[in-house]
């Protein structure tokens, strides 16, 4: 019952929100309504059908083909962060978005995707699963349009990605219902674990290729940052926080239902090459590229969105290394990516509400206006470096031990390498906005209000406690990973029990506050402490005013820059691309040529058709 | 009975073992100052001059903030030093090694860092400013060669556990300490440390000449002592690192405290004897010497597995 009202209530509520929108552009009051009551009520239901895992719902049957809708442990996961999110989202748009016009329909749209999002996690057939993901795709197209005008030409770049990704989908469904007359996951698996060598390969590119696209897999990750950063800020928090991840869900369901784990050492070229190995290599290039791409980005927005691509990559490795500790990882950071990036995007939404820019070079010093904001953002790029007590840390914990005894050194150098280049960019984005000089217009710049305010203590909570107690989590990946026929994790409520590793993020975060304690201690033992204005500062006995602009920002890693400079304005991928585009244009040229506007060259080749068609037809017949 | 003696025991370790710390880096700092004094012919100060220095910070009367997150960074800059220092096994206490292992430091030893950096940024001095854009690049230099010696330490010995790294090194004698083992790691790390304890020639934090102390600029009285004390304890903390990963560790605090001097001596002779990196010539220099003999290494050791 539950499992199908979690399709039936977004769908309900598109409906609803875009007649709302279609009636009046002024009825964003009741359009907030309705969005935050039937948002409400998905979190609950999704609350609610953890009880009706293992459960399936089949529609009527078309020939050939019967609707079916299951509730895995997976999906179950990932509906339930779904629900969080939107919700979150919702309730943060209640005080972030002021005019109705604007975004007429924001809701209707956040419905359809969730409708898609969740449909394709509950989907248990491949014709379903693709018609979902169709569904998914043209809503994240619509929603990524709520924004500037240059919202709605970067959308159009993912939209190309989408379709490429759809069509290669759609070969893919096609082919295995071929090979095995059926849509059905488990009946397509045990075909699929009869193919040989050359069939597997086609079926897994068919397969996997979208699925990477989707994730922002490099190097098919250039559509994502215009794409998210030019949206209205909330919902780049939405789509940076889960919307990638369902690419991340249709790695995990492929790779390990319907091809089963044994498949990626099974397609091995040689000695040590192997569909692995190449998984793994993508996922590190798509960690430490995108991360050092952030580090020279000028827009807060711009700068999460590279880091929402770098962290799939570590969520990729776990999951190939398809080992216990690993896909646990993978899978926990997927959950801790969400807690935190939303949390970051949304502390960014909070100064953008309040001075009207994500501009890093301009934004500066606003710890004493805002600092709800500047704890949200300061817990939540913790929790992105993966620095203890904050959540990020545990799961990359997980994939690094995983990479160093699985034998991989360089892949988990490659993770600890996009760690610091992870460091690097958070600190410029917190600094840059929070801490240096407060230019002279942001000094009426005030906190935000409650509605804003609560989604951010929530996710700072979540990220604290999800860090200090990972076994509340790490429950439902170890029963992911039974339902995917691994070996579950040996998990503590506080870490990992002994037989698998040194961790107790108890302990970690006990010695932590003993040690602030101390700290704290012998600050305060010293003299008292005066307070002084950002005017009063060392400037080489020169003074500071308030014309004087007094401050780091601009260029802020300029060794790095000096270091990249031509590596990172004339990337390989984007050399590729431009090839790609230049061969396009060139063909189209050609083709061009045929069409001359003269009627005798229509007449000649009219002729040589009619000619060619009686020398074929003369031969077959 | 014997618990409880262990109890006991654990509790006056926990207690004394940052003092002892402090106490041990005091000493290694005043070295350091004599030593460099030496090799320039000067006579240098008292061996521990750092610990009147902390204590004269600690207590002058004008005290600077610019803040509640400049406040908050002084403790997460000692707090954090002391929390790093509770998981490094040393000779008599092991207690919290055993719950977080070599990734657990790795992560910990930037939680000074980014308190450091959080606070410099508040006090709203472009000079700060450009010391910590230079630390964290330099963080990126040393510590990628750094964590690769110790993903082959790691590989090689099958843990990542530093307390598993100091008993199998401790089994042998001296054959089986990882710099014997090893040599291509053990040098890579040690020309890693050179960076990671801010000593020339990849001294560009600090630089008083180019940036007016950087981090330090706007930092006066207690706010200074803290940094003071935190410097002190890291020296304990850094070199410990490296003697626990490469020099078999130690089995008593008087072997521990030799190999700290003897491997300190060789960070302050090349230090002696350099002039300062441009930040990004550091960086370099991290990334084309230490990093491929780092590489090399593990292919050996991959190789030697395989």
């Amino acid at each position: 019952m539950n499992t199908s009202l979690l399709l039936i209530i977004p769908l309900a509520g598109f409906a609803v929100s875009a007649l709302l929108a279609t009636v009046s552009r002024r009825t964003m009051g009741i359009g907030k309504a309705v969005a935050i009551a039937g948002f409400t009520v998905v979190a609950i239901v999704a609350m609610a059908a953890r009880q009706e895992i293992n459960f399936t719902v089949t529609g009527s049957a078309i020939p050939g083909w019967t609707i079916q809708f299951g509730l895995t442990n997976l999906s179950w996961y990932f509906v339930l962060m779904i629900a969080a999110i939107t919700w979150l989202t919702t309730f943060f748009s209640l005080g972030a978005l002021r005019d109705g016009k604007t975004y007429p329909m924001f809701y209707a749209w956040l419905f359809a995707k969730t409708f898609g999002m969740i449909g394709v996690l509950l989907a248990r057939d491949l014709l379903t699963f693709f018609i979902l993901w169709e569904i998914m795709s043209w809503a994240t197209y619509f929603l990524m349009q709520q924004g500037t005008d240059t919202a709605r030409r970067a959308s159009t770049s993912y939209l190309v990605y989408a379709i490429a990704a759809s069509m290669i989908l759609f070969a893919g469904v096609i082919f295995l219902y071929r090979a095995s007359g059926s849509y059905d996951f488990t009946r397509v698996a045990a075909t699929v674990a009869g193919f040989e060598t050359g069939t597997l390969i086609t079926t897994v590119v068919l397969l996997l290729v979208p699925m990477l696209i989707e994730s922002a897999v490099y190097p098919a990750h250039w559509w994502l940052p215009p794409a998210y950063a030019n949206t209205e800020t909330g919902i780049t928090a939405y789509l940076a926080g889960i919307s990638t991840r369902i690419g991340v869900y249709g790695v995990v369901i492929f790779l390990f239902t319907v091809f089963g784990p044994g498949t990626m050492a099974k397609l091995s070229v040689g000695y040590h090459l192997n569909l692995q190995v190449i998984i793994m290599a993508l996922a590190a290039f798509t960690m430490v590229v995108p991360t050092f791409t952030a580090l020279f980005q000028h827009d807060a927005k711009q700068l999460m969105t590279w880091h929402s691509i770098g962290q799939g990559g570590y969520m990729l490795m776990g999951i190939a290394t398809a080992s216990s500790l690993g896909v646990a990882g993978g899978l926990f950071h997927v959950f801790n990516h969400m807690a935190y990036v939303s949390l970051i995007v949304f502390s960014i939404a909070a100064v953008e509400y309040r001075t009207g820019t994500t501009n890093l070079n301009s934004l500066g010093g606003l710890i004493k206006k805002q600092p709800v904001a500047f704890l949200g953002l300061l817990f939540g790029i913790i929790g992105l470096a993966g620095i203890p007590p904050m959540n990020g840390f545990v799961s990359k914990w997980l994939v690094y031990r995983s990479l160093i005894l699985g034998g991989y050194p360089f892949l988990a150098l490659a993770a600890f390498i996009a760690t610091l280049g992870t460091i690097l960019s958070v600190y410029k984005l917190i600094h840059n906005m929070f801490l240096g000089q407060l230019p002279e217009r942001y000094n009426e710049v005030k906190e935000v209000g409650f509605l804003m305010q609560l989604p951010i203590w929530i996710l700072m909570a979540t990220v604290l406690v999800t860090g200090i107690f990972p076994g509340l989590i790490l429950g439902w990946v170890a029963q992911i990973q039974i339902s995917l026929g691994l070996e579950p994790i040996a998990y503590t409520l506080t870490g990992v029990s002994p037989t698998v590793g040194q961790l107790n993020m108890g302990v970690i975060t006990s010695v932590f506050a003993a040690t602030f304690v101390l700290a704290a201690l012998i600050f305060f033992a010293g003299g008292r402490r005066r307070h002084v204005s950002q005017y009063n500062n060392y400037a080489a006995g020169h003074f500071v005013t308030k014309e004087v602009k007094y401050n780091f920002n601009y260029n802020f890693y300029s060794a790095f820059d000096h270091i990249f400079e031509h590596r990172f304005h004339n990337p390989p991928v984007k050399r590729g691309e431009g090839a790609l585009v230049a061969l396009l244009e060139r063909a189209s040229e050609f083709a061009r040529r045929i069409y001359t506007g003269r009627l005798n060259t229509y007449l000649a080749y009219s002729l040589a058709a009619v000619v060619l068609a009686v020398v074929i037809l003369k031969e077959v017949l | 009975m014997n618990s409880v003696n262990t109890g006991i025991q654990l509790v006056v370790w926990i207690i004394a073992y940052p003092f002892i710390a402090f106490t041990v880096g005091v000493f290694m700092g005043g070295y350091g100052r004599k030593f460099t004094a030496r090799l320039q012919r000067r006579v240098g100060p008292s061996w521990v001059q750092p610990f009147f220095d902390v204590i004269k910070l600690m207590r002058k009367r004008t005290n600077i903030s610019h803040g509640y997150m400049h406040d908050v960074a002084m403790m997460m800059l000692v707090g954090g030093t002391i929390m790093t220092l509770y998981f490094i096994p040393v000779p008599g206490f092991t207690y919290f090694a055993q719950y977080g292992d070599f990734l657990v430091i790795a992560y910990l030893i930037l939680v000074p860092s980014l308190g450091m950096a959080l606070g410099v940024g508040e006090t709203a001095n472009p000079n700060g400013s450009i010391g910590i854009a230079r630390a964290l690049q330099m963080l990126a230099g040393y510590e990628v060669p750094f964590v690769l010696t110790f993903i082959g330490m790691a590989m090689l010995n099958g843990t990542t556990s530093m307390l598993d790294l100091v008993r199998i090194q401790q089994s042998g004698g001296m054959a089986t300490w990882g710099i014997v083992t090893n040599p291509l790691l053990g040098i890579a790390a040690v020309m890693a440390l050179q960076g990671m304890m801010n000593e020339k020639p990849f001294e560009v934090i600090v630089a008083p000449h180019e940036i007016a102390t950087g981090p330090m600029t706007e930092m006066g009285g207690k706010y200074l002592g803290m940094m003071f004390i935190q410097h002190l304890i890291n020296l304990f903390v850094e070199t410990t690192i490296y003697i626990n990963l490469f020099l078999g560790g130690a089995q008593n605090w008087v072997e521990l405290i030799v190999k700290q001097f003897i491997l300190f001596t060789l960070i302050l002779s090349v230090n002696g004897v350099f002039g300062r990196f441009r930040t990004d010539d550091a960086v370099r220099f991290m990334w084309k010497v230490p990093l491929p003999l780092a590489a090399l290494g593990v292919v050996g050791i991959m190789l030697g597995i395989g």
